[in-house]
């Protein structure tokens, strides 16, 4: 599977890098093709090019604020949470992903 | 309470607070430089009437001066995106004019997103008309329908309120002041600059808008002192013949303390995720006592960042030291104490802890 994400905290100079860390190691464990765009305060890091979204199966977006670009991914099947569960929990949020991409695949 | 949830009040403030950090940094050092050195922040800088410290201090009194309008414009982009700049930005102004403050920008904040966003959702134009949208009516009718609730609505309750809460804290008698302090410092202890830890931040920067500097500098101190304290827990454990960190979680700390120093606590959520439990019990006992600490001595920093640079803004700076210092051997002393051993040579794989389950709610899927 091809997943894709974006990591973004309020003070954006350390959950941020966390959720990313966590994100791409869980999914990587789990066989997947993950990248993870960061927003810190610094700016865009790791950006995602046009090619690696229209090829994803499903958008992991990290958040606690709004981040820019959103638009990108309109029509992908997104799931969106607090950077804390990513951080937390990075490998049962994989499994969601799995879970709902098999539940409700893109047609 | 669904409705609540979908307007994301919460997620909108903070990111216009994630706006604001950067700017209350880069403020709070000009003016704790300046103002260490015998600046004053002036209303106007005349040519010859002022040095070089004074102009550090007033290009950040000027800036910290602004943050209801930052907080307002912050919001409101949030809510409406791009078009909800403009009128952000105007009713903050119109917060600030009458005294609402940092309170009264946050909802006017919350006030300029929304109407914006009704604009855009209601109000259809025909063809010609587009460009008149966000060059004329978003930003004219949004600023001067919120501008006008402002005035004459929200401003003056809010800035009664202000002041009704500044005269309360005021008037808080010691063993008050000792829980108020210690909840400040436990609260920003706990999440390592989080959501929990900005959320305070955004309440006690409101109170030192009005003039209460002391629950900001409990929160400040506290956020300086953890790092320091986490570094500290090293050299006391080994007196008692113990080892509580791995060795990348020493370099990890080479960083972590330094930049604690300069008011930067982020630094040694590293460390804290490995043993999130002891950590977070660590800063919390500490936070407390510092809190209190700051609070009952009468540390008040004029400025809302800047770690041990906030010291020389404060009336009694050996207020502060104290509060710091007892805040960093608490901490220490606890970590020490309740952290296990690490044998020097254990190897870096940490078995996959149990991970907590995941909150349904805490999921949004689109």
């Amino acid at each position: 599977m091809k997943i894709v994400g974006v990591a973004a905290c309020t003070v954006g100079i350390a959950h941020t890098y966390i959720a990313q860390e966590k994100l791409e190691n869980a999914a990587k464990k789990a066989g997947h093709e993950i990248q993870v765009e960061t927003q810190g305060t610094i700016g865009i890091e790791n950006a995602l090019t046009p090619e690696q979204i229209a090829a994803a199966d499903i958008v992991i977006l990290a958040i606690d604020v709004k981040i820019s670009g959103r638009e990108r991914f309109e029509g992908k099947r997104i799931i969106q949470v607090p950077t804390e569960v990513a951080v937390k929990s990075p490998n049962k949020l994989i499994e969601k992903a799995v879970e709902v991409v098999e539940q409700q695949p893109i047609v | 309470m669904e409705t609540i949830k979908k307007l994301n009040l919460k997620g909108h403030l903070l990111t216009a607070i994630s706006y604001l950090i950067p700017i209350v940094c880069g403020a709070g050092f000009l003016i704790a430089i300046g103002m260490a050195f015998g600046g004053t922040a002036q209303g106007t800088l005349i040519q010859g009437k002022f040095d070089f410290f004074d102009g550090l201090a007033t290009m950040g009194g000027a800036a910290l001066g602004l943050l209801p309008v930052v907080i307002a414009t912050g919001i409101s982009y949030s809510i409406a995106g791009k078009p909800g700049i403009a009128p952000g930005f105007i009713i903050g102004l119109t917060a600030n004019a009458i005294g609402a403050g940092f309170i009264g920008g946050i909802l006017g904040g919350y006030l300029a997103g929304y109407l914006v966003f009704a604009i855009l959702k209601y109000i259809k134009v025909p063809n010609w008309a587009k460009g008149l949208m966000p060059t004329l009516i978003i930003p004219f009718i949004a600023s001067m329908v919120g501008g006008l609730i402002m005035v004459y609505v929200i401003g003056m309750p809010v800035a009664a309120f202000t002041t009704l809460l500044t005269n309360f804290l005021d008037g808080l008698g010691n063993s008050s002041l000792l829980i108020f302090g210690g909840v400040i410092g436990l609260l920003s202890g706990v999440d390592y600059g989080g959501p929990i830890n900005k959320t305070v931040f955004a309440f006690v920067l409101t109170m030192q808008a009005e003039g209460v500097n002391g629950p900001i500098t409990a929160l400040q101190l506290v956020n300086t002192a953890t790092p320091i304290g986490f570094g500290l827990a090293y050299f006391v454990a080994k007196l008692f013949g113990k080892n509580i960190y791995s060795k990348v979680e020493v370099e990890t700390l080479k960083s972590a303390v330094p930049m604690g120093v300069i008011n930067i606590v982020e630094g040694v959520i590293p460390l804290v995720m490995n043993d999130i439990v002891r950590g977070v019990v660590a800063t919390a006992i500490g936070g407390f006592v510092g809190g209190a600490t700051t609070m009952i001595l009468g540390a008040d920093a004029t400025v809302p960042f800047g770690g041990v640079l906030m010291l020389p803004t404060m009336s009694k700076p050996w207020a502060g030291v104290i509060a710091i210092l007892v805040n960093v051997v608490v901490t220490a002393v606890v970590l020490a104490v309740i952290k296990k051993d690490v044998k020097e040579e254990e190897p870096e794989v940490i078995a996959e802890k149990e991970e907590a389950e995941i909150n349904l709610e805490d999921i949004q899927i689109f």
